[in-house]
């Protein structure tokens, strides 16, 4: 590995800006059976709920133009069976260890940090889950209200001192001040985006595709929102960003880190070319040969109109 | 170990007017693939296309999969042709259980008909007893028939009049007694020879079939209900891609 991959998100050090999304690559293992996860800068467990979540039922995909949706609802076997089966495993992977964090309520968050911080030793960040549009209750719900995101970050900081990392919903009027919002309530970072709501109707049976109705979109598509998002919050706030939406090419990172980006995450690109992150970094590296320069350099180097 | 392989088409035939089936050269996939595994091909549009292995010649390093148009996806794969490439990961998924038993009766109806061609071929090179019978809407849909299959028709035009357990049904006991069930097809055609096999007290082994993305387990999208291991839990949301796509009709919730 190239130490001119080396980038920093606040007070946690990542050998490579390129973490592996949540929900995306679960725990690590199958993809682990493809390849060596080690060339990661990281790597973001499946969301986790107190309780083991069944997820939602019937049709949880439909594939569009430059991406899919999904609304597949956080289904995950619950934090207690994930510290005693998956943190153990996730930390023998030598890269960075995120664990993904989501509730129904404040209450919930509250809970799964008291749970996790005393694993503190074995986790790298928390990231914490204000976002998922495929549940009812908490997530975006929470992530679209600025003030319940600066009252629940805030009281999440009194309870750990692992960097929380905030990923934020897209769906919403105004992104900076959903981001302001996660700095002021003692936020290390910010990750921008999770997945956009959309639809998908079948023309034959007039019914969403999708059986929950509503999905969230991902893949290349969002990339150009994802860029904007990242760059609206860079001129605003004084803590890092964590680039995500689309990215699925080395060009994709470059453009994320230039627009504000301290590291990024892959997330649907894994599904289709499930070692892309392979090529990403070997392209990275070769343009930080040709370029003479360090990535971590490259972010905020933005020159807006 | 499963990876991603870019294959050349080295055969095609259209077996009719909207399925075609196609020969990949990958010497890999061929020398790891078992009856009841599958491969996931790119095509142009976003998201791959899972495929159930149909045959494969290990001598050649080939092995062939059946497309059925349903889709862009499917159409441009379909027309593929000698020469043409694209990128395969594979074999995914588990494949059946064809060492435990010496006797078996494969079902296969739709795209079934493809997994269960290569299971025929597996198990009778091995010498193991096997009937296979094969459901189709009506005689022009009929395709990998042989004569020594029993074949049914919904419409009647061909072979037996009606579904799969009517075919079942006109086994002789002796060929029924001590077999292991392996079906592919449909899911009402999966549960009604699941339902006949658990009348018979043999044991049934289905493929299940759901909407995918990733094919190998880590986006959660095709899960299917099986019935759960812990007790206070009804059923568990398994993958029928990396858990499956093969189960113990038994423990399927249907």
């Amino acid at each position: 590995m190239s130490e001119r991959l080396f980038v920093k998100v606040g007070k946690t050090f990542l050998k490579s800006p390129l973490i592996l999304a949540s929900g995306t690559c679960n725990m690590g293992r199958e993809l682990s059976e493809i390849y060596d996860l080690s060339i990661l800068g990281g790597l973001s467990s499946k969301g986790l709920t107190i309780k083991p979540r069944a997820g939602n039922e019937g049709v949880r995909v439909a594939e569009c133009k430059a991406g899919m949706l999904n609304s597949v609802g956080l289904q995950n076997p619950g934090v207690e069976h994930f510290i005693k089966y998956d943190l153990d495993y996730m930390n023998t992977l030598d890269t960075g260890v995120i664990v993904n964090v989501a509730g129904h309520s404040t209450e919930d968050y509250v809970e799964m940090v008291k749970i996790l911080d005393p694993h503190k030793d074995k986790i790298d960040a928390l990231e914490i889950n204000l976002s998922c549009p495929n549940v009812k209750e908490g997530c975006m719900s929470i992530g679209s209200d600025a003030s319940q995101i600066r009252k629940i970050v805030g009281l999440l900081r009194e309870l750990t001192d692992l960097p929380l990392w905030i990923k934020l919903t897209p769906n919403v009027t105004s992104i900076s001040q959903m981001a302001l919002a996660a700095q002021e309530g003692g936020a290390d970072a910010v990750v921008l985006i999770n997945t956009m709501l959309g639809m998908a109707v079948d023309i034959k049976t007039r019914r969403p595709v999708l059986r929950n109705n509503t999905g969230g979109y991902s893949g290349p598509g969002i990339k150009p929102v994802a860029v904007r998002m990242v760059s609206e919050c860079y001129q605003v706030l004084d803590i890092p960003i964590i680039g995500c939406g689309g990215i699925s090419e080395a060009s994709d990172v470059l453009e994320f880190m230039i627009a504000g980006a301290s590291a990024v995450e892959i997330g649907t690109a894994s599904l289709v070319i499930p070692d892309c992150p392979v090529f990403i970094t070997d392209e990275l590296e070769a343009w930080c040969e040709e370029n003479d320069t360090d990535l971590a350099s490259l972010t905020g180097t933005l020159r807006l109109w | 170990m499963s990876k991603d392989y870019f294959c050349e088409v080295v055969s095609k035939t259209m077996l009719n007017e909207d399925t075609a089936y196609i020969e990949f050269l990958c010497p890999e996939i061929a020398a790891e693939a078992v009856p009841g595994q599958f491969v996931n091909v790119t095509c142009f549009n976003f998201l791959r296309r899972p495929f159930g292995v149909a045959s494969v010649d290990r001598d050649a390093g080939t092995f062939k999969v059946g497309i059925k148009i349903i889709g862009e996806g499917t159409e441009e794969l379909a027309s593929m042709e000698e020469g043409d490439g694209t990128w395969i990961l594979g074999p995914l998924g588990n494949g059946f259980d064809i060492e435990s038993s010496d006797k078996y009766i494969l079902v296969g109806g739709g795209t079934g008909v493809f997994p269960i061609n290569y299971l025929y071929e597996e198990l009778s090179s091995q010498g193991k007893a096997v009937k296979v019978v094969q459901g189709f809407r009506d005689a022009s849909q009929i395709i990998l028939n042989k004569p020594e299959y029993v074949l049914t028709t919904d419409a009647g035009d061909a072979g037996i009049k009606g579904n799969c357990c009517d075919g079942l049904n006109s086994l002789s006991p002796s060929d029924v007694e001590g077999t292991t069930v392996l079906c592919v097809g449909p899911m009402p055609m999966m549960r009604a020879v699941s339902s006949w096999a658990s009348s018979k007290s043999l044991d049934c082994y289905v493929s299940l079939e759901q909407r995918m993305a990733c094919g190998i387990g880590i986006c959660l999208v095709c899960v299917c209900k099986i019935k759960a291991e812990e007790q206070g839990q009804e059923f568990e949301h398994k993958r029928c891609c990396k858990d499956g796509p093969v189960f113990d009709s038994k423990e399927v919730i249907w």
